[in-house]
């Protein structure tokens, strides 16, 4: 659904149900140069749980109008914004690397908005390589390739699929190189505020965190749950981009891990 | 290396979707002959039925074995996915009747094989999907058949049997620019030889029967999406961006972006029309596709061989390849075939038609059959037989004469092939004099 959120059509996938207010809602972000796509396999399987799904695209991005937003701060404000347009009171926030940075600003700027929080694949703060930025600057598929080559595990390189036929490489490449992949870099490369936000977040807290990771290497992903108190699962065999090489797996733990922090109705 | 891959050709073409797997640690991928699925519980089969997670319910739809030779050909093409289909012209029913319905048109290029030209023509048709077909090459013509219920561009990367070589960046601008996607039928070059969706192609369709399995003992086609079309903003496709009932609304584009129309495929004409690959065939191909790469550099140095033969041989009236300078397409080809233009050849003899029966049935070692991309080399007088269903003007058109023969080269020994054909030329020599003779007397 297309919503009005600071001037601009943002979009919000809801998981192929319409999105009720009234029941749990869990609020999908996503990673730099993703969109909601990358959640087309969790997004699904909570709407027609007994959840409400909201999955936006970031400015820019996607199905979504306006120019892509420059720093995470901006972003939580925006969620926010967007939460409130929705007409969502407390949500789960569940988000993905870059992502996961937003929903700690959105934790920051609206507590009210946050009933609890799941990171994947993140860390606290997320260094960016000079030479990534400058890539996305000149040619976001360049850059897309450099990301996924580093981002995907093993398994994915090797073309397996949680879907049958489907290849992780070239849909996260579609994506990642037809959206504002630079400014989202660049955003998170600027990003210094990660632990103190971590620090004073109330909302509980849950990982998921990938022993293959090399993007926001598993140390940096458990020394953000030590900042947010936050028990954690690690995957075996995946790399930075769980979402999409690990859709099943990672769909299992926020199962379990929404169970853990709510019950859903009608479920 | 390809969109989806970041390994080399040869490497995808051995490794790509499979891990041996956990229980036996089979390194060959294994044949799951089997039907269905047991479901872990009544909701894991729930969603699995909505989409909700990636799975298999049930072989028509979605296989192990199918599916690994689906990801390792999306990642030899360099598409988001694939959808394997139980042959050649399955996967381009399957292909056109996702994007099109009653009402609908398709410009296609007027050389094609002759089954894809019956099945625009008269099938389809007769399902209300109107075709128009142009020399794909002819920028106006292409362009001015384009009209406002026009759902695709259609060709092949090497026409069949006239070996015209599509302008894929030139069409894929076209068709693009209207909002129409490109679909390519790339069985004769392979993504060894070309990957159309690197020239602008959208989707590229094969029958996997002929190189890439090779052997001759397998039928099957693939339909590889490249996920580099926007379905949405084209504003043609409601099949793939408005709510689709059978499965809850679901909106592929949406939901799967780059991979809409594969997953559109599969959820809707693999469901309903069921021209599925049997696991047994995707074995069977995954043996060929280990092997392309090798395969195809052999059948590209026996087809330069004989190009470089044949011209010299009395008997032989013209021979036509896009490797050859005289051929209208030369630099097009070297240009998107630089590793070789196929491995597939045409030749007129002298004698006319009854100089290319004589040819043909003077054969010892080629096959004379109804196939091409075996290992075996194969022979054909396509007037009389794939091509035998157009008019005169159709097989003018796709570049057909009564004289052709259409060699699909293949691994043996060339100078054996060269012997042979030897023979077959004596024989087309032989009627070729008599018919002087009995235009003497």
């Amino acid at each position: 659904m297309y919503l009005d959120v600071l001037g601009a059509p943002a979009f919000f996938a809801t998981g192929g149900q319409a999105f009720r207010p009234e029941r749990p809602t869990v609020l999908f972000v996503h990673g730099s140069g993703l969109d909601h796509r990358c959640w087309a396999l969790q997004a699904r399987w909570f709407a027609f749980h007994g959840y409400s799904v909201l999955a936006p695209d970031l400015p820019g991005h996607g199905l979504s109008r306006g120019a892509a937003l420059t720093d995470i701060e901006t972003m939580g404000h925006w969620l926010a914004q967007g939460l409130a347009a929705a007409g969502a009171t407390a949500t789960h926030v569940v988000g993905h690397s870059q992502g996961f940075l937003c929903a700690l600003a959105l934790a920051h700027h609206a507590p009210e908005r946050v009933k609890s929080l799941i990171g994947i694949g993140t860390a606290a703060t997320i260094a960016v390589n000079p030479d990534l930025i400058a890539a996305a600057e000149s040619d976001a598929a360049r850059a897309a390739d450099m990301m996924l080559r580093w981002g995907f595990g093993y398994a994915a390189q090797l073309g397996v699929s949680a879907v049958p036929g489907m290849q992780p490489i070239a849909i996260g490449r579609a994506i990642m190189s037809r959206n504002p992949l630079a400014a989202d870099l660049k955003a998170c490369a600027a990003y210094d505020a990660g632990s103190e936000v971590a620090r004073s977040v109330q909302a509980p807290a849950r990982l998921i965190l990938s022993r293959q990771d090399r993007m926001t290497p598993l140390k940096a992903g458990i020394a953000l749950a030590e900042l947010l108190n936050a028990p954690y699962r690690i995957l075996d065999g995946y790399g930075h981009m769980l979402p999409i090489e690990a859709p099943k797996p990672c769909l299992t733990c926020l199962r379990e891990l929404l169970g853990e922090l709510a019950a859903p109705a009608g479920a | 290396m390809s969109r989806s891959s970041y390994l080399h050709p040869a490497t995808v073409a051995l490794h790509t979707g499979y891990l041996p797997d956990s229980e036996y640690g089979a390194r060959a991928v294994p044949i799951y002959q089997t039907t269905s699925y047991v479901f872990a519980d009544v909701d894991e089969g729930a969603s699995l039925f909505n989409v909700e997670q990636g799975g298999h319910i049930y072989s028509r739809i979605t296989n192990p074995t199918v599916a690994v030779l689906e990801q390792r050909i999306a990642a030899l093409e360099g598409g988001s996915g694939a959808v394997c289909t139980a042959s050649g012209m399955s996967a381009i029913y399957t292909a056109l009747i996702t994007l099109c319905s009653a009402g609908d048109h398709i410009v296609a290029s007027a050389q094609l094989y002759g089954s894809t030209m019956t099945l625009l023509k008269h099938t389809l048709s007769r399902l209300g999907i109107e075709t128009t077909f142009v020399p794909i090459n002819n920028a106006e013509a292409l362009a001015g058949a384009i009209r406002d219920n026009t759902k695709l561009v259609f060709c092949e990367s090497i026409g069949n049997p006239g070996l015209e070589v599509a302008d894929l960046p030139a069409v894929g601008a076209i068709a693009n620019a209207r909002g129409l996607p490109l679909v390519v039928d790339a069985t004769f070059a392979t993504p060894c030889l070309c990957r159309p969706i690197e020239h602008g192609a959208n989707v590229v369709v094969h029958s996997v029967t002929k190189w890439m399995g090779g052997h001759g003992v397998a039928i099957g086609g693939v339909v590889v999406d490249g996920g580099n079309f926007d379905w949405g903003a084209a504003g043609r496709f409601p099949e793939l961006t408005e709510p689709y009932a059978p499965f809850h609304g679901i909106c592929f584009w949406e939901e799967f972006g780059p991979a809409a129309l594969a997953m559109k495929l599969r959820a809707e004409s693999m469901r309903d029309i069921g021209a599925a690959m049997t696991p047994h065939n995707a074995f069977l191909i995954l043996q060929g596709v280990e092997t392309l790469s090798l395969r195809m550099r052999q059948h590209i140095a026996n087809t330069r061989e004989l190009l470089a033969w044949l011209p010299r041989q009395d008997g032989v009236v013209w021979v036509n390849h896009p490797e050859l300078p005289d051929h209208p397409n030369h630099a097009l080809a070297q240009r998107l075939f630089p590793d070789g233009a196929g491995a597939m050849l045409t030749f007129g003899v002298v004698g006319g038609r009854a100089g290319g029966a004589a040819f043909i049935n003077a054969l010892q070692l080629a096959s004379h059959l109804a196939n091409v991309g075996d290992a075996r080399t194969l022979v054909l007088h396509p007037g009389s037989t794939t091509h035998s269903r157009l008019d005169a003007p159709s097989m003018q058109a796709a570049g057909i004469t009564v004289d052709m023969i259409r060699v699909s080269v293949g691994l043996e020994a060339v100078a054996d092939v060269m012997s042979d054909f030897g023979r077959g030329l004596r024989a087309a020599q032989a009627v070729a004099q008599q018919q002087a003779e009995a235009e003497c007397t």
